[in-house]
């Protein structure tokens, strides 16, 4: 019956005892803990901040015999919205999984043979560190990869990486939104966020905000589409639950969205539809997008997309004519294809010319909020090149963050210089990055690998030395602004004290620096980081409140249109929104998006396209025993035609080959889908025995995906890979 | 009866509902459900051939009927009501028959392995008692289920129930559930 043991007659009468204030439903800012909750006598309440997923709702933890009885979620974050989903709840079998690492472990046995010995952390500490210092003498520092995926902690290990002195710092966003990032950053000189609560017409491709939940996107637009107060209009290969719930779906062929967007931008124009007011006033390069969009008409659109070009007519009229109000969705995981870059670049000139920037129901540029800092001593910056060339090969993307499939190509062909040792923090390359053969040679070619994580992920299960985080509930980690329309800041504090011999991040970090003579770097407690940070928030007694609650955010109507004044300048170079860029112009770059047709899958394979369920979205969920029950394992979605050509039947095992892999999944025969594409769920086929509801079990779609990247900001492209398909 | 009747229900907006399965994992977590054994569930309905395609998704739990028949067939008297309205059953008077499963229209009770007893949604009375809602309430997402008590005439369900249409399920088998289905 799961590891919390209470006698559940005595849980009832306990509970039963007390009366309490009014039961309210409302959703909004309501205050959780005027309402004074607890009940049972050895029931505590403490707000923390989930880390299921990167979303970062605000949560209750309710603590009864110093066990994790329930996650309720915190009304007073404006950007979770009172609510808390499937794997936010089921965030307390992260803490009592069976699977859990335990202690550090070194490999004894062969990469991924899966022996290990459990040592003591200064066992593990110093064979790291003696790994580490190795390769540097060898090496040099830069001989040497960090990579790491977004937590509030992620920072320790990143500034561990740059204090040892590599420049090979490899971040998540290459492999998740870099090339949204960049598209709207070279447009508007910054990222916005989407009104949706607001907004009156709302045009979603693929991004399937009701299954890949986003805060506060997925309540928001539910809320509008469901009470009539939007319309939403939803492109997308597959019939997905925002399919089902959207006014209008049309299974657009695969990568042709930027075909639709031209066209539509084109009815605007052509019709004298768009935003006069505004193009004048605020953009750059308005008459070179009217010369530019004159042959992408709808008709020419409709051979494209396969929609019909009268849908797309009325579809821009309706759009325009929302005006402020109406969105072209930007989506968040936009690693799709080579050219997402220059898709995302249309979607952004689409929602400029319509004027709905800093608009109520629009685009609106995010809000942020003070917070201290904690002041460190700063180290020397590395002095090699990075591995990936960001500089030379992807001269406007985020050199920070870096590349990743361009990194792993250059470290397989030992390109500029040999990369020998690889630490990772809370990221699952295996199962992350496309071609799981490439990454399996990187890691073979490592003189040394060290993992942190908090589950015996794949990547830790080929590690050399595994280091056990505590997880998010065992705890306190670095206060977080959340930036948005409503902007807040969360802070996630220790709910119970960590059950195995696991430790924080920040404190790994500092067992590592210290055998590395980094110490000096890292000379603080998590309690004097927060500290600091707690400082200059824009709260009176902020520490007392932020442990009290959880979470600040102003009250109050956000703030539109603020830079909408004569005098605003748009952080471009211009000082523009700009339609027509110079910037991508000097850096070799088509300056107004380029539509190129996608190459087509010929006919004896489908295009394979990934996308997520709401209960499971990253592949650190999947061995979740609350959210595994829903789906025990993986399948592969195939339109009846083939199927039936095919001769495949539902629930056949069929084997799914690409130019890099093959696996063995169960087909789904499902009219859900369009005939030309197939799809498959991520998380699963798990090489981990510590994985052990989904070691072996379905397959993972990193071992079939093809290394493909989008040309300008280096973003994995995912959907560019065929495959065939038949009976295993 | 000096106090004031109460009879407690749920509306259920099931548009709102994305199958995101928020509800089902709070209640695990909140009443301790084992796996395999769930206290509410969403059913799906798929139909069309593509591109004429609809999903349907509607929540379910006990219905906490005005005349549950699990009620009735208990031979021991374990399943009972709440002046509330809300059907409980006392697991020290629960022999494991199952009979109350069976009499069950809307599947709404599992039988626990472990206990030996039959068990079901309590519409978390214990939370209900101290003035909260109902973790699946709570929880969702979408604000699908609205919670309240249908005797008093300020409360929310009371306010959807006499302005928007809305229908019960199995209404034929004289249950008199209280889940409200808002069309």
């Amino acid at each position: 019956m799961g590891t919390i043991r209470m006698d559940r007659r005595l849980f009832l009468k306990t509970a039963g005892a007390t009366a309490g204030a009014v039961a309210a439903t409302q959703v909004g800012c309501l205050k959780y803990f005027k309402k004074g909750r607890s009940s049972a006598a050895d029931s505590r309440e403490i707000p923390t901040t989930c880390e299921l997923c990167p979303n970062k709702c605000s949560a209750i933890a309710v603590v009864e015999g110093g066990l994790i009885h329930k996650l309720n979620p915190n009304p007073e974050n404006p950007k979770s919205r009172d609510m808390l989903c499937a794997r936010g709840n089921a965030a307390i079998k992260q803490v009592y999984d069976p699977d859990r690492i335990k202690q550090p472990m070194i490999r004894v046995g062969a990469r991924g043979e899966g022996k290990w010995k459990p040592v003591s952390w200064d066992e593990a500490f110093d064979f790291a560190a003696k790994k580490l210092s190795e390769t540097k003498d060898k090496y040099g520092p830069q001989g040497t990869l960090w990579s790491s995926t977004e937590g509030f902690q992620e920072k320790f290990f990143v500034n561990l990486g740059q204090a040892f002195g590599s420049p090979n710092i490899v971040r998540h966003p290459t492999l998740c939104l870099a090339s949204v990032n960049l598209a709207y950053g070279t447009t508007f000189g910054t990222v916005p966020s989407f009104d949706l609560l607001n907004s009156k017409y709302v045009i979603m491709a693929g991004a399937n905000r009701f299954e890949s939940i986003i805060t506060p996107d997925t309540m928001d637009l539910i809320g509008s589409v469901m009470e009539r107060k939007a319309k939403l209009v939803y492109l997308d290969p597959r019939f997905t639950v925002t399919a089902a719930k959207a006014d209008e779906w049309y299974p657009i062929k695969p990568g042709t969205d930027m075909a639709f967007i031209l066209a539509m931008i084109n009815v605007i124009i052509a019709e004298n539809r768009y935003s006069k007011d505004f193009v004048s006033a605020y953009t750059l390069g308005f008459e070179q997008l009217a010369e530019h969009v004159k042959p992408y008409t709808p008709e020419w659109a409709e051979k494209e997309t396969e929609i019909p070009a009268r849908d797309i007519v009325r579809i821009a009229r309706e759009f325009a004519d929302a005006g402020a109000r109406a969105l072209y969705y930007s989506g968040r995981r936009s690693s799709w294809y080579q050219n997402d870059f220059q898709m995302r670049r249309a979607q952004a000139i689409l929602n400029a010319i319509v004027g709905n920037w800093d608009q109520m129901g629009g685009m609106v540029p995010n809000s942020t909020l003070p917070k201290g800092e904690f002041l460190f001593m700063p180290w020397d910056e590395p002095k090699a090149p990075r591995v990936d060339e960001v500089k030379t090969e992807f001269p406007l993307a985020a050199a920070s963050d870096g590349v990743y499939l361009k990194l792993r190509e250059n470290v397989l062909a030992n390109k500029p210089y040999p990369i020998k040792a690889w630490m990772v923090y809370k990221q699952d390359p295996m199962n992350a990055l496309p071609d799981q053969s490439k990454t399996l040679k990187m890691i073979e070619q490592m003189d040394f690998i060290g993992v942190i994580d908090v589950q015996m992920s794949d990547m830790a299960w080929y590690a050399d030395v595994v280091f056990p985080e505590s997880a998010y509930l065992e705890r306190t980690d670095p206060v977080e602004v959340m930036p948005g329309i409503w902007p807040a800041v969360v802070y996630r504090q220790q709910v119970v004290k960590p059950i195995h011999d696991t430790k924080p991040n920040l404190e790994i970090s500092q067992g590592l620096a210290k055998r590395l003579g980094l110490s000096d770097y890292f000379d603080y407690t998590i309690d004097q980081w927060v500290e600091a940070e707690f400082k200059d928030l824009p709260i009176p007694m902020a520490a007392e409140h932020m442990k009290k609650h959880g979470v600040w955010a102003a009250s109050g109507q956000p703030k539109y249109g603020a830079t909408l004044t004569p005098d605003h300048r748009f952080v471009t170079k211009s000082g523009k929104i700009e339609i027509y860029s110079d910037r991508l112009k000097d850096a070799g770059y088509d300056p107004l998006p380029v539509y190129t047709p996608p190459v087509q899958p010929p006919s004896d394979r489908f295009r394979l396209i990934l996308g997520r369920v709401g209960y499971f979205t990253h592949a650190n969920q999947s061995n979740n025993v609350w959210l595994h029950e829903f789906m025990p394992e993986n399948d592969l979605w195939i339109n009846p035609v083939p199927a039936g050509r095919l001769g495949i039947k539902n629930g056949d095992y069929v084997n799914v080959a690409s130019s890099v892999g093959t696996v063995k999944i169960k087909a789904r025969v499902t009219e859900e889908i369009r005939p030309d594409c197939v799809f498959m769920l991520h998380g699963f086929g798990k090489k981990s025995k510590m994985q052990s509801l989904v070691y072996n079990v379905g397959a993972s779609d990193a071992v079939i995906l093809e290394t493909a990247w989008d040309k300008v900001s280096g973003n994995a492209a995912f959907h560019e890979t065929f495959v065939k398909v038949s009976n295993a | 009866m000096a106090m004031k009747k109460k009879r407690y229900a749920l509306v259920i907006d099931s548009r709102k509902c994305i199958n995101c399965k928020a509800c089902v994992v709070a209640c695990k977590a909140e009443n301790e459900v084992p796996v395999g054994n769930f206290r509410n569930r969403i059913n799906e309905e798929r139909k069309g051939e593509f591109p004429k395609l609809s999903i349907n998704f509607e929540p379910e739990q006990c219905h906490h009927c005005e005349e549950p028949s699990c009620v009735r067939v208990c031979p021991t008297g374990a399943s009972w009501q709440r002046k509330d309205g809300i059907v409980l059953v006392n697991y020290d008077e629960c022999i494991g028959c199952r009979y109350c499963m069976i009499a069950c229209p809307y599947d709404a009770r599992y039988f626990n392995e472990e206990q030996g007893v039959v068990d079901k949604c309590t519409l978390c009375s214990h939370r209900v008692d101290r003035g909260d809602v109902p973790a699946c309430v709570e929880t969702c997402p979408s604000k699908v289920r609205i919670f309240g008590d249908l005797e008093d005439p300020k409360s929310r369900i009371h306010e959807l129930l006499s302005t928007r249409r809305y229908k019960v399920k199995e209404p034929q088998t004289g249950n008199g559930p209280q889940l409200y289905y808002l069309l």
